[in-house]
Formats: structure tokens, sequence, C-alpha cells
């Protein structure tokens, strides 16, 4: 059931030197947990028969997002890297509590990195801890990609904003304590931390979705919602840059989901390719499911690196939205791919076995969530032309 | 209190591979801290928030023995000491509990020693007795419900379906059995601040290991468990077949 392997330490290794082992420990731990509080429940709460709160729980208070903040934050102080890498432990044991953790730690590192002091010493114990859950409110009914074009409107008043509009797709909605909601102002965008407890703050009913079931997502309205002046993240008319920063990071993450989901669905084929028989012979004997094995083997390792690479630019304090996007295009399309093999080699049973189509289920989001492939390969070609330029 | 916990880097039986002859492919192998150890670390841990003072984690080993160090440390240990052996030292469990009990001999007004029942590779339950030998103090072994009072220790040990309950003085060395507690997990903080603990470095070659007895155990040979699994065909119609599956089941009691 062991998640963690001598391959994810050579990675640390190769990236962090002697400051591997520490990673090393911290992901031992987190592996732990997550085989003992997460993944006996991963199934249920894909049928719908358990809550996700259990698993987060667990997480949050073993201190999942403490992980990469600085201790005068209350955070752990690790590195990123080895918190995308505990993510795709996460996502190895269950995609939606991953999912939910994710977009989570987004709100979490926004109060970190753009919160004004009063923000910070406000929310950021609460979201460190997770004795509080966010939401990260972006996308619109009519805006997803082109997230720019956002409808929903922050009017500046005598004491405060007042904020119209709704927002589509929200992971934690009806959960969260507080929604990070982007929206336009008079001065270009603003970012605002909006408590649930707000009554101009709505959420819809929950979306049937393909995958990730085990996760809360739904429409958020606001309608004539009253917030503070001191609800304004940092700035007013830098939300969008906010937005884009945070969504570099978010991608680092959501491709380690992904590396996860894969390996899941992985580990379950060549156990399945090694039991099962055909023509006298295993499956795994088959030249065929060898190329295939081969080919989702070489898919995840390189997903993982390509996403710890941007990790380790992201650490380094260097430009990152380039080799976020690669890593999360790849890693979400990979993931597709070997859960797809996954439900070919297992046939009919791969069809019909929750335990099985789920991982593609799961994955089949990621390749459109937090930037859809199609819109990550122009940054990735904007980007690229913009260095050899 | 000063209390002392041996931990051992262990070969990890759940990643062992074996080559084509059954033999265990032991160079390069991924180890762990041993499974049984983290019981004995829990117990350790328990007695110094019963009873205030020090954990001192002790291992003997190559570098992985620094992982379980640290382990032990993110559980509650106060400090470790780690006594270095390189490629070729290779001691013997004697050797082994000659030098473990070198180095506690240098803690003043020593209370207690907790060792687990065995390793979880090779399981020879030794080195523990060994060392209380050394130390010249009482062995209380598979050990569980530990109670620690006014310079005794009492356990319960379970010897064929019978329970036995025992008292030692302090000090004592004391192994402790799997069921004896639930091990804590260490969480993300405490991993964080035991990673940063520096670990006393001790040279195995500096404890001048005397030319003991050899123990007089040598290891032939480590092979592989063969594990052919049973397959039984059951032909017929569906029906047929059912029922002769309802009836394997019932021969094999398992219905």
């Amino acid at each position: 059931l062991k998640s963690f392997s001598a391959l994810h330490e050579s990675v640390l290794v190769s990236q962090y030197g002697q400051e591997a082992e520490t990673g090393a420990a911290l992901l031992r731990g987190v592996d732990l947990l997550l085989q003992e509080k997460v993944a006996p429940f991963s199934l249920a709460l894909d049928r719908g028969g358990s809550t996700i709160d259990g698993p987060r729980r667990a997480l949050f208070e073993h201190g999942l997002c403490r992980m990469p903040y600085p201790a005068e934050l209350g955070g752990a102080g690790a590195k990123f890297g080895v918190f995308a890498m505990a993510m795709e432990l996460v996502g190895s044991a269950d995609a939606s509590t991953a999912m939910s953790i994710g977009i989570h730690n987004t709100v979490a590192e926004a109060v970190a990195r753009f919160g004004t002091p009063e923000q910070r010493e406000r929310l950021l114990p609460g979201l460190l801890a997770g004795e509080k859950l966010a939401a990260f409110a972006l996308t619109e009914p009519s805006s997803g990609s082109d997230a720019r074009s956002m409808h929903t409107r922050a009017t500046k008043g005598a004491d405060g904003y007042v904020i119209e509009g709704s927002k589509m797709f929200i992971t934690n909605a009806g959960e969260a304590d507080v929604y990070l909601v982007f929206a336009a102002t008079s001065g270009g965008h603003g970012a605002f931390l909006v408590e649930s407890s707000n009554s101009g703050l709505k959420v819809g009913g929950e979306l049937g979705k393909l995958g990730m079931r085990g996760s809360h997502t739904a429409e958020v309205r606001l309608v004539d919602c009253h917030v503070s002046a001191g609800s304004l993240l940092g700035k007013e008319g830098a939300g969008f840059e906010y937005a884009k920063q945070l969504l570099d990071s978010s991608r680092i993450v959501m491709g380690m989901i992904c590396v996860g989901i894969a390996r899941a669905a992985y580990d379950r084929a060549i156990a399945y390719s090694k039991a099962r028989e055909l023509f006298g012979k295993r499956l795994s004997d088959l030249d065929l499911t060898k190329e295939k094995i081969a080919d989702a083997s070489i898919g995840i390792n390189a997903a993982r690196l390509l996403c710890m690479q941007a990790a380790r630019l992201k650490e380094a304090g260097k430009p990152y939205s380039s080799e976020a996007a690669q890593g999360k295009v790849f890693a979400s399309e990979t993931a597709v791919r070997v859960c797809d093999w996954a439900i070919q080699l297992f046939g009919g049973y791969g069809y019909t076995d929750e335990d099985i189509h789920r991982h593609w289920r799961d994955a089949r989001l990621l390749t459109i969530g937090e930037g859809a492939s199609e819109v990550l390969r122009l940054l990735i070609a904007s980007r690229e032309l913009e260095r050899e330029g | 209190m000063n209390i002392v916990v041996l931990v051992k880097s262990a070969l990890d039986e759940g990643e062992l591979r074996a080559d084509s002859e059954g033999h265990p492919i032991l160079v390069g192998a991924a180890t762990k801290t041993s499974n049984f150890d983290m019981n004995g670390v829990e117990e350790a841990v328990k007695a110094k928030e019963s009873n205030g003072g020090t954990v001192t984690v002790l291992s003997l080993g190559g570098q992985d023995a620094k992982k379980a160090i640290k382990e032990a440390m993110a559980m509650g240990g106060t400090k470790g000491t780690h006594i270095v052996t390189g490629p070729e030292d290779a001691p013997d469990s004697l050797a082994t509990a000659f030098c473990l009990a070198s180095v506690i001999k240098r803690i003043p007004e020593l209370d207690v020693i907790f060792c687990s029942e065995g390793s979880s590779d090779t399981y020879q339950g030794q080195v523990g007795a060994m060392v209380a030998e050394f130390l010249g103090v009482p062995f209380l072994a598979y050990a569980k419900n530990i109670r620690l009072q006014a310079g005794k220790v009492t356990c319960e040990q379970n010897f064929d379906g019978r329970v036995v309950v025992s008292e030692a003085r302090l000090p004592a060395v004391v192994s402790v059995v799997s069921e004896a507690n639930v091990p804590r997990y260490p969480t993300l903080l405490q991993v964080m601040v035991a990673g940063r603990k520096p670990i006393e470095d001790i040279a195995f070659g500096s404890l001048q290991v005397p030319e003991y007895p050899r123990t007089g155990t040598k290891i032939l040979g480590i092979y592989a468990q063969p594990s052919d699994r049973k397959k039984t065909m059951l032909e017929g119609s569906p029906t047929e077949a059912s029922r002769k599956l309802v009836d394997a089941l019932r021969s094999e009691g398992l219905i």
C-alpha cells in the first residue's frame, strides 16, 4: 500500500541534496496517514457514501497545509516541492480530498503572499490549521479560460464594497468558511475575502460532476453582498495579477495531483496485468501490455519531474509560469491517458467497476480546471516566445 | 527520568526483491525503521510524558540509521545518538549489544531502556537481552502494560497462554511487544523540528569492540519463501460449478 517510494526519494535528493532527508521524513509521515485515514474511504467518497470531512480533517490536523509556509507565518517551513510531492501522495490516495485541499491552499497562499498584516493575522492561523476551509472563486458561468472578462463587479461605497455577480464550478462551495472572490472594480480587478456568514453570499445546488465526486462543487452567487474595505485582499487593481500568480502556483499542485491519480490507476493496472490470464498467458506477458506499461511509467515519471522543476523555479524566485503550465498540461493529459488505458486493460470490469473508472473520471477534470490544456498551451507558447525574443 | 530507546534501520521487507535463484537482493535494498521499534519509542515517550526527563534515541548502523533516529525524535525523543558503522563493519548481535551498552554506560543516573521484541527484518530478538547483560541490569522480555514507579518497573508478559506479571528494579531493559501500544503519528511540525535537532555521531571503531566470543551464529543463506498460489479450476455449467465452489469452500472450512 505504500505510496512514497525510493523513486520519490531520489527526486528529492536530486533537488534538495542534504535537505532531502527532512522532506522524505515528512512525506513518509504523510504517506502513513494517507494509508490509514484517507485511502480506505476513497471509493466510498466517490459513491457518495462517506463525507470528505474526515480524511481532510486528518490531513489538516497532521499539518499538511502548514507545510510550505515559513515558521513566522505558522508554517512548517518545508520546501514547496515537498508540499507538491505530498499532494501527489494525497492525489493517489484520494483525488477529491487532494482537490479540496489544493484549492484551500491556493487561498491560504493568497493571504500569505498578498494579504495585509491584519488579514494574515486574522485568517492565516485558521487556514493553515485547516480550522477554516477556503474556496477560490474566479470562474464565472460565462467566463472560465477568459477570466479577465468577468462580469462580477465590486462597487466601492462609503464603508466598503458591494459585490454583485456569480461564480461557477467553485470547489469547497457550501463547506468553505471563507471565499476568495474576484471582481471587476473601477480600478481594475480586486480579490475579496468573503466570509460564508455574509448574507449576500449564496451557494447553489451541488453540481453533478463526472468525477471528483467526494469534493463539493457549486455555483456561488453574490447578491447585494456588502463587504468591508478590509476584505479587499492586498491592493485594489491587483486582483487579476494575484489570480495569475496564484494559478501558476496552483498548477504545480494540480499537476502533482494528476501524477498521483495516474499512479493509482497504474498500480491497479500493473497488479491486474500480473493476475489476469489470456490465451494461456498473463496479460503482463503480452508485448502490447508491456508497451503500455512502459508508456505509462515514462509519462508518470516525466510528469512528476516537469512539475518538480517548476516547483524548484518557484522556490528560487524565478519565473515559472510556462514550466508550471507545462507540468499541469503534461501531467493531466498523462493521467487521462493512463487511466483510460487502465480501463481498457480491465476490459468489461474497467467499464463497470467504479473503483477502476473513477480514476479516469477524476483525472478528466484536470485537463479543464485550473487552466484548460488549450489555453495553457497558448500561455506556454507566449512565454516561450517572449523568452526567445 | 533518563530513558533510552533503541531503534534500528531494518530492511524494508515490502520492498525486498529476490533474484532468479530466490536470494534477496540486499545491495541497495530499501530500509525503514523497524516496525516494532515504534512500539518501543511510543513506550519511551509515554514514560517521558508521565515522569518528565529525557529520551535518548540510540541506534547503530550506516547512514540510514539517522532516518530511524529522526523518526523517533519526531515522535518525542529528546536527543539522538548514532553509532556509525561503515560498510565493512557488519557487527553481529553481540557486537551491536556491546556497542550500545558501552554508549548507554556513559549516561549518568540511567532509569530505563526500552527496545522492541525484535527487528522486523531478521527478528532474532537478541540485542535487548544482551544489552541488559552487558549493563548488568534486569531484562523484562515481551512486555506490555508497562508501569514505572518508585525505582521499579512492572509489566505483563504473555507466555504459553498465561499472563505473567513481572517486576524489576530500575534501571532495567524492557522489550516491548507490538500490542503494548499504538505508536503515534508525528505531525509535520514535529518532523520539521526533529529534522533540525543535531544527532551525536560516535564512530563504531572508537568503541573498541574486544575480541569478543562470536555468538556462533552464521548466516548460511537467505531465501525468499516460495509462494505458489493454489489454483483450482471448476468445470461444468454455472450451476454445477457454483455447487462445486460451495463444496470446496465448505471443505476448506471457509463457509
